[in-house]
């Protein structure tokens, strides 16, 4: 069982959220508050696994809550900010929350929230210093990219990326079910996605290895990558050696 | 203005024309001092320019506002009386003048210099407040015309509010009671309804007083007012686009291409009961962006005030003529039959500063 508390200074909308949670048998509710400085002592209180968390709040900021709680030694809970305001969406991100809801949300988006903390959230009951693959740079790989599209804040993780392709100024980084078009070169995000999981296939084209279903030859002796999703994209030549290397090990 | 201006134009005037008498004396072999006409004039110039600049600093007022009363009483008893007190420091100060006559008393030698060069320094005085009087003219008429085009772009800027308003809220109040009658029957859908609703508003919230945005940002919203008009026709309409990469960034008129999807919708696909399809198009043609809206349903109906057609269509049109003039086109035509075709070629115009990332990536 998942214990959280609930943080908003409008009972509405503690209310919705107590609604919603109805529906996600796996998360129990253990205390609530309505100013950032109850918020605090509730989660000092109960030491939740998850924190929802609005950030305009009548006292203090949800980031100043995430501040006051973040004391060395002790464990900070995994935190969906819940709020009306995008603008705060990047510092979210970079304090390694879980989520970002702008309100309103629906059932749909909530249960993606809940889904990726309680993953996190029993990846680090396992294993509470997980390490993350690394680049050449020794820097980490990115697992996450925030970027806003078609009013909304996404934390997608790159595991839900089929394939990007590549648009003059732009890649549009296509999902199961949606597109997004981001202003970013291929480049710059070939070099932040992980090399194990992600393959160039193309000048313009980057798959995620884990929706390939098979690579083919074509009647005109090119190669295409089929997707599990039977999409098709195209493999360039130069390339090729590259996904040969990738079915050889 | 700075006293230099009229101090140093008066006497440069002043040596000028020493320089032009004692030409003129050489010519009829008299041989004048040079230094001497030289300080002669510039000194009357000189004065002349310091009385101009008293003039311009305590009258400037009264003299562009002057009227024939005002010229009769004030100005020309002052003319007088300033070119007589010119005359007079003048006089003070050249005591050795006029040359080739016996010393004269200080009242003779004015007298004398009076009954010379009395017209003349009128003709200064009054050359000098016409030349005021035209430059209070000229500054006025300035203030004048900046102002009117001040107010015209004003003008300009309202009109351009006004009409992205007028855009807006049937579509948000039709919406609002889309959402109002989902809470009835279906929970879920009133919310995802909400949802996406608030995400329009936040996309155009976020576009702020924007005349000109990247065509990618405006095809965003399109896919989400698309994504709710499908959701009020059910999958009756097909929905295609295409935009050449090399446009995402071009620069379009906020707002723009919603209207017209909405007039597809309004008087074409809603009377379809299958089949419906839309399709937006963009790429670049040489030095123009072409945007082409194509939608089925009963081709190009009369235009008559009680079904509200070309409302939102004129409201493009006006827009595309205050911000490109004549340098764009915009055709509705039909094709096959039952098909309505919106064209439409902007010039081509990218954003001079780089458009904001917010792209983040980590754990």
């Amino acid at each position: 069982m998942i214990q959280a508390v609930l943080a908003d200074d409008e009972v509405l909308a503690r209310q919705k959220l107590r609604q919603l949670l109805r529906e996600i048998p796996e998360i129990e509710i253990v205390g609530e508050g309505a100013t950032a400085a109850e918020t605090i002592d509730v989660v000092r209180a109960t030491k939740p696994d998850l924190l929802f968390l609005d950030v305009r709040m009548p006292d203090m900021d949800g980031f100043d809550v995430v501040g006051e709680l973040s004391t060395p030694g002790t464990q900070l809970p995994c935190i969906i900010f819940t709020t009306a305001y995008d603008r705060y969406a990047l510092r979210a991100f970079e304090i390694h929350a879980v989520d970002y809801l702008l309100k309103p949300f629906t059932l749909e988006r909530f249960r993606s929230a809940t889904q990726r903390a309680m993953e996190q959230i029993k990846q680090i009951k396992q294993n509470p210093q997980a390490g993350l693959p690394k680049n050449s740079n020794g820097a980490q790989y990115t697992t996450r990219i925030v970027f806003k599209s078609k009013g909304r804040i996404l934390f997608l993780p790159v595991s839900e990326i089929c394939w990007i392709g590549a648009e003059e100024n732009y890649v549009r980084i296509c999902t199961q079910s949606e597109t997004h078009l981001l202003r970013e070169t291929m480049t710059h995000l070939e070099e932040k996605l992980d090399p194990n999981t992600f393959l160039r296939v193309h000048r313009s084209s980057i798959v995620n290895l884990q929706y390939v279903k098979e690579v083919r030859p074509e009647i005109d002796g090119e190669y295409g990558v089929h997707l599990l999703n039977g999409q098709k994209i195209a493999m360039s030549r130069g390339y090729r050696s590259r996904i040969k290397n990738w079915l050889e090990r | 203005m700075h006293p230099l201006v009229f101090i140093s134009g008066a006497t440069s005037l002043g040596l000028l024309f020493a320089l032009q008498e004692w030409i003129h004396s050489r010519l009829w072999n008299s041989h004048l001092s040079l230094s001497l006409l030289m300080k002669a004039w510039g000194a009357q110039y000189f004065i002349w320019g310091v009385l101009c600049w008293v003039g311009w600093w305590t009258l400037r007022s009264h003299i562009y506002n002057a009227d024939w009363k005002k010229l009769l009483w004030f100005f020309l008893p002052l003319s007088i009386f300033v070119s007589i007190f010119e005359e007079a420091i003048w006089v003070q100060l050249f005591p050795q003048l006029p040359m080739g006559k016996p010393p004269m008393p200080f009242l003779q030698r004015l007298s004398f210099q009076l009954d010379a060069e009395l017209v003349d320094s009128l003709v200064i005085f009054w050359s000098a407040f016409f030349l005021f009087r035209s430059i209070g003219y000229y500054l006025r008429f300035r203030e004048k015309e900046r102002i009117a085009a001040q107010l015209q772009s004003q003008l300009v800027h309202a009109q351009m509010r006004a009409l992205r308003m007028q855009l807006n809220p049937h579509f948000l109040f039709n919406t609002m009671n889309s959402i109002s009658s989902l809470m009835r029957t279906d929970v879920p859908a009133a919310d995802l309804m909400l949802e996406q609703l608030s995400r329009l508003l936040r996309i155009t919230l976020h576009r702020g007083d924007a005349q000109f945005i990247p065509l990618s940002d405006e095809m965003e919203f399109i896919e989400m007012y698309l994504a709710m008009q499908d959701r009020r026709f059910s999958g009756r309409v097909r929905q295609q686009m295409s935009v050449d990469p090399s446009v995402h960034d071009a620069l379009v008129p906020s707002m723009i291409l919603q209207p017209i999807v909405e007039n597809a919708y309004a008087h074409g696909l809603s009377r379809l009961s299958t089949n419906g399809l839309l399709s937006i198009e963009a790429n670049s043609q040489g030095p123009e962006l072409r945007l082409t809206v194509t939608n089925n349903g009963v081709g190009i109906l009369p235009a008559t005030p009680k079904n509200g057609n070309g409302v939102g269509l004129s409201n493009v049109r006006e827009r595309l003529l205050m911000h490109y003039g004549g340098e764009h086109s915009f055709s509705m035509s039909q094709i096959d039959g039952d098909r309505v075709q919106i064209v439409m070629t902007l010039p081509l115009r990218f954003a001079e500063s780089p458009i904001e990332q917010t792209t983040g990536y980590g754990a």
